[in-house]
């Protein structure tokens, strides 16, 4: 009989320790069939959190080999053939761990609640009339609408894991981006304004958020939106918006970075001068030519059709 | 000790729509209490959508088709004058859904889309693709959080404290902190939902519908009305019994047997698909036992087949119930038929409500709304779409008559529920303490087992009694399970534990309603009463506890309009 292993990290309040428990293979279950098959005959101590069974109520997630799934629809089969038949399941990262697998969510909906995830609807709309919008303008809100609230996107997010005291849950920013999408909200203005000092500028772009969801929205992308949102709104003297655009200019004159010029427009001179211990470190390690003044690319024409091609899409 | 005017308990549409009526009456000390993190909630899994006539598809559409629609769907056991005051709400109860933010599907001029649905005679079910329960639970959250509403996240509630007819709060168990702790309450509002986990093999429900506000009302001296109208829906998984949504016959899926016939030509001619939840699982299950299934004995089903509706329709109007066949089933319905047989959905009766203007119990400051109430709108079968109008129509009237009930009364003496959390204390040491007895799984299982097998679709006498009698013995057996968990924080094994005992206390319910109604009305369905008789039973049954006796009365339905006629579809 093929024995397969849960390695669960468990933690009772006070104390944190690893725990294996041996079950028989069974074929076509489920990452959550293992841990239900746990509690029920193994150890009804193990303390987790499911609900639905059927991905929509966010409730399962956790960590398996270091990938934040849906413990209810992540097959296990599948996973085994990836990782063999020793599986490691943690909680969420990033968020404070109650029992086992069980995180807090009270400290992430005060998060929410900051940055008023909420509609405030155009004043012609009524509770007493409801509102209107067109069919093309529900697809634009469609998708973020699907967010479960399970938490994977936060558990992988790398920034907040380096620091999450200048950064928000990744689905947030597409809870935010919703409603500045949302063609019956009036209040666009203000919720950009409302994110430009919590962490607009300062997503690292490792994707995790995209590629962990389990309900195909890409939290990066809505991040990405805001951002382009931010800077017609003219909000570009920020250093992430200054470091966008410096990006922006390099690539369109020579199709190259220049790293000094990029550093002295994103953060100006007296930030540069602060900077100062790092570029030399830089330079001693060969990575940074002060004097390196980059020539136009080959083919840097086509750059140029290329950022045209965008900037006539974003205005269509 | 915590105290509150209004304490609303669970966190479903029903609970987060009632928190949300009291916190309006801005002196008042609301609370939201919750087992879970509110965005779990059941009304989350609801998938096809919510009723109200909004005339957007079907200019000929009108309330009183409505009522009357949902008194026939009910087999005429709902009470019409709830019925027509909960029709009459229902088109501004979802204007104000839209104006809350709930992502609507639109229709050409910007309105919100309606699609068909089981037992409606006009398209009047407005949805958001086929994630309407999902939509409608995450913006009701948002608007708590607007709001302000102060939600006990992880609290569980233990026991309704009652003292003279009167409400004096409740015990709840702060998991996070592990705690048990008294509360006092000038009001609740019971909106803990359904409690189809008693079939815990073969449910829809998630493993959070435990029954655990029927249970405590029970308890605390309230009436369980109509038990014994269990809801099967048609479309279950055939493997998991996880929901496929009426949507998918809503939107012109069809039904096949073995034969590849669409077999409700034979049982609902006229309305085929679309006919009533009751009546089609029990075709589909006739089709099974009488060998035009696949598959055999548990695992037998029929197929949901949606290819003739092609690629665009299914990702556009059904994407979830796709991505759930292919995961669960390993199906993609754009190819291949879905396996799908009855699966337990829905508790239509519920918490005795006896005014369902204010939603108010036979207790003095105990409400109850949504799925865990019985108001009766639906009945002996709810009509697919009411669930969610039903949620924010009552859970609203609930929030609202709580809060004016607490402005009535002056908060009680704490030393009863002081006393009960005691008690509870007491009992959390005994129960984790024990080393021997039958394990809370086995009990589960057990009972889901005898519930299926002899008091689902089809039930009989014999088969109902050897059930009770399963059931007492189950109860007996519960007396001394053991709790092998002492540590207080977050201990899932104790909650398992008292949701058990909510299941066996509901159940046990169920199966004596199931009993003593000798005839086959809605999703009541007796082989050897097979037809309704409306002389003796057009009636509500209410089921009440003292102590471990359990007693059965009656009252009359309220029928206004409509005379009971012969249900045909």
């Amino acid at each position: 009989m093929r024995q397969i292993t849960y390695k669960i990290e468990r933690f009772d309040g006070t104390r944190k320790f690893i725990q294996e428990y041996s079950l028989v293979h069974q074929p076509g279950k489920t990452i959550l069939w293992g841990l239900i098959a746990i509690k029920d005959t193994m150890d009804p101590t193990l303390a987790f959190t499911a609900a639905c069974r059927s991905a929509v109520c966010g409730a399962c997630a956790v960590r398996v080999n270091g990938q934040a799934v849906l413990a209810c629809e992540t097959s296990l089969d599948t996973t085994l053939d990836r990782f063999g038949d020793v599986l490691t399941l943690a909680p969420l990262q990033n968020f404070s761990v109650i029992r086992d697998l069980v995180v807090d969510w009270e400290e992430k909906s005060e998060r929410l609640a900051a940055v008023k995830t909420w509609l405030m609807p155009q004043d012609g709309f009524s509770a007493q009339t409801g509102c209107r919008q067109t069919g093309s303008d529900f697809k634009k809100i469609n998708t973020q609408a699907g967010c479960i609230l399970c938490g994977a996107c936060a558990s992988e997010c790398s920034k907040l894991t380096a620091n999450s005291a200048d950064f928000l849950e990744p689905f947030t920013y597409s809870k935010v981006w919703k409603f500045v999408a949302d063609t019956r909200d009036q209040a666009a203005t203000e919720r950009i304004k409302g994110i430009l000092d919590k962490g607009l500028w300062k997503c690292l772009h490792c994707a995790e958020c995209i590629t962990k969801c389990p309900k195909g929205l890409a939290p990066g992308e809505d991040i990405a939106r805001l951002r382009r949102f931010s800077l017609r709104m003219g909000h570009d003297d920020s250093s992430g918006a200054r470091h966008a655009l410096a990006f922006l200019q390099d690539i369109a004159e020579t199709g190259r970075l220049n790293e000094t010029k990029l550093s002295m427009r994103s953060i100006g001179v007296w930030g540069s001068i602060k900077k100062l211990p790092l570029a030399l470190r830089l330079l001693r390690r060969g990575k940074l030519n002060p004097f390196h003044l980059p020539r136009k690319v080959a083919g840097h024409d086509q750059i140029q059709v290329i950022l045209k091609a965008v900037k006539e899409s974003e205005q269509a | 000790m915590e105290n509150y005017d209004v304490l609303v308990i669970g966190s479903g549409g029903a609970g987060m729509r009632a928190a949300l009526e009291a916190v309006r009456q801005k002196d008042l000390r609301v609370g939201l209490m919750t087992k879970m993190f509110p965005t779990r909630s059941a009304t989350g899994c609801a998938q096809g959508g919510i009723n109200g006539v909004l005339k957007n598809m079907d200019p000929d559409d009108s309330l009183e088709k409505h009522i009357f629609d949902t008194v026939k769907g009910s087999d005429y056991l709902g009470d019409q004058d709830a019925i027509e005051y909960f029709v009459r709400q229902m088109p501004d109860a979802i204007r104000e859904l839209d104006y809350f933010g709930v992502p609507f599907s639109r229709d050409a001029e910007g309105r919100i889309a309606q699609r068909n649905f089981g037992g409606a005679s006009s398209p009047r079910t407005c949805f958001s693709a086929d994630v309407t329960g999902h939509v409608i639970l995450h913006t009701l959250y948002e608007q708590c959080l607007k709001h302000g509403v102060k939600i006990l996240t992880e609290w569980y509630l233990l026991q309704i404290v009652v003292k003279n007819g009167e409400l004096s709060g409740v015990v709840g168990y702060d998991m996070k902190n592990g705690s048990i702790v008294p509360i006092t309450a000038k009001a609740i509002v019971v909106a803990t939902g359904g409690a189809g986990r008693i079939y815990w093999l073969r449910t829809t429900n998630p493993f959070t519908s435990t029954g655990d506000g029927m249970a405590a009302c029970l308890d605390a001296g309230i009436a369980l009305k109509d038990p014994e109208f269990i809801q099967f829906h048609p479309t279950g998984l055939a493997d998991t019994g996880i929901l496929m949504s009426e949507a998918s016959r809503g939107e012109g899926g069809y039904l096949l047997n073995n034969q590849g016939e669409r077999f409700m030509s034979r049982y609902a001619p006229e309305k085929m698909e679309l006919a009533t939840r009751d009546l089609v699982s029990q075709a589909i299950e006739t089709e099974i036992k009488e060998g035009r299934g696949f598959g055999q004995g548990l695992s037998a089903y029929v197929q949901l087949d949606l290819r003739h509706l092609g690629r665009e329709k299914i990702l556009e109007r059904l994407p979830q119930i796709r991505e759930l066949a292919i995961t669960f089933e390993q199906v993609d319905p754009i190819e291949q038929p879905i396996p799908i047989r009855p699966s337990c959905h829905y508790t239509m009766g519920g918490i005795d409500v006896v005014d369902y203007r204010t939603c108010a119990t036979t207790v003095t400051g105990v409400y109850a709304a949504g799925e865990a109430a019985c108001v009766s709108i639906h009945g002996a079968n709810r009509l697919g779409g009411n669930s969610l109008a039903d949620i924010v129509a009552f859970g609203k009237f609930a929030g609202k008559g709580a809060a004016d009930c607490a402005r009535q009364r002056v908060i009680a003496e704490p030393s009863w529920v002081n006393a009960a959390a005691q008690s509870w204390e007491e009992r959390f040491s005994l129960v984790t303490c024990r080393k021997t007895g039958a394990k809370i799984s086995d009990i589960r299982d057990r009972l889901a087992e005898i519930m299926w097998n002899n008091v689902g679709v089809f039930r009989t006498e014999t088969e109902m009694a050897e059930a009770s009698t399963t059931v007492d013995q189950l109860i007996q057996e519960y007396q001394t399970v053991p709790v092998p968990n002492a540590n207080k924080v977050y201990n899932t094994t104790f909650v398992n534990y008292i949701e058990l005992g909510s299941m066996l206390t509901v159940a046990k319910a169920v199966v004596l309603g199931a009993l003593h109604r000798q005839e086959s009305r809605g999703s009541h369905c007796r082989a050897d009463f097979p037809d309704r008789d409306d002389v003796n039973f057009l009636k509500h049954t209410l089921i009440s506890k003292r102590a471990a006796d359990y007693n059965i009365a009656y009252r009359p339905v309220v029928v206004t309009r409509h005379q009971p006629a012969e249900r045909k579809y």
